[in-house]
């Protein structure tokens, strides 16, 4: 039986995981605000996985046979998390289209989503001590 | 995972640490008129200024990033290089500088330009202490998971 490996489980190690390398990714922005050239990058997950969970339009599956495969269609898996790097805007005359204002909301905006995901996981946890009368 | 990232805010605070050490210095020079001595003549101080490049620019750390997409880690100062730009020209025949004519080579130092530079690295600064206690947060978070309360 597989107790603690529900679909539940997973989405929420992936959301974690993408959290958390969402956080790396901002600090990495923060980190090299006055880094001439630099170009800004985000993580990409919660639209992956809306559009995982929706059904993809594509009738054709590929099978992964390793992690960094990409995925061909509706795998019905969870999406990795991607880094995505913007290269095409300019915010200021030195090549660096780091925002700090947009970036210090999505710092915050991140941390309380990866307060709810821990806590949405403890809830889960706590379900499950319920279920076996403990 | 998380503790990587500690490292990434700490380079920040360290490059931003630099920063405002090299503008003290320069405002603290900014009236020096004998910071070297060449050929037989004392030369101006000139404006020092600091390079920073993100850390991620060799081929490994490229390559690795671009297999497990962990986001490139954190900036480093490459260079503090000095401004080319003249000195300043000031008329003052009572100056021990003075030439002949009575003008003294004044450092390259704009006090308005490193007030600005200075801000700028305090806002910065402050920008990674803030991401910092993000993570610190986080972190401490994570360790709550599956505890029974």
């Amino acid at each position: 039986m597989d107790l603690l490996s529900g679909v539940s489980y997973q989405r929420l190690e992936g959301a974690l995981h993408a959290a958390s390398l969402r956080q790396s990714v901002l600090q990495n922005n923060v980190a090299n605000v006055d880094t001439p050239d630099f170009k800004r990058s985000d993580v990409q997950f919660e639209q992956l996985l809306s559009q995982a969970m929706n059904g993809g339009h594509s009738t054709l599956i590929g099978k992964r046979t390793d992690a960094r495969h990409i995925a061909i269609g509706a795998s019905g898996s969870i999406p990795d998390a991607q880094v995505l790097t913007d290269k095409t805007t300019v915010f200021n005359n030195s090549g660096n289209n780091v925002d700090i204002d947009s970036e210090m909301t999505k710092l915050a905006e991140n941390q309380l989503r990866y307060n709810l995901y821990i806590q949405q996981l403890n809830h889960d946890v706590k379900m499950m001590r319920t279920g076996m009368g403990k | 995972m998380i503790l990587g990232s500690f490292d990434i805010s700490a380079s920040a605070l360290t490059a931003q640490r630099l920063r405002m050490d090299v503008i003290s210095s320069n405002i603290a020079n900014a009236e020096t008129t004998r910071a070297s001595y060449v050929d037989g003549k004392f030369v101006p101080y000139r404006r020092k200024m600091v390079e920073v490049a993100p850390v991620d620019t060799t081929f490994k750390n490229m390559l690795n990033d671009k297999i497990d997409a962990t986001g490139a880690q954190g900036v480093k100062v490459t260079a503090i290089t000095d401004d080319q730009t003249p000195f300043k020209q000031v008329y003052n025949p009572t100056h021990p500088d003075a030439d002949a004519n009575g003008m003294v080579n004044m450092p390259n130092v704009d006090v308005l330009k490193e007030m600005v530079d200075m801000i700028s690295a305090t806002r910065s600064y402050e920008a990674s202490v803030t991401a910092l206690n993000a993570s610190k947060s986080m972190f401490s978070k994570t360790l709550e998971i599956g505890r029974s309360s």
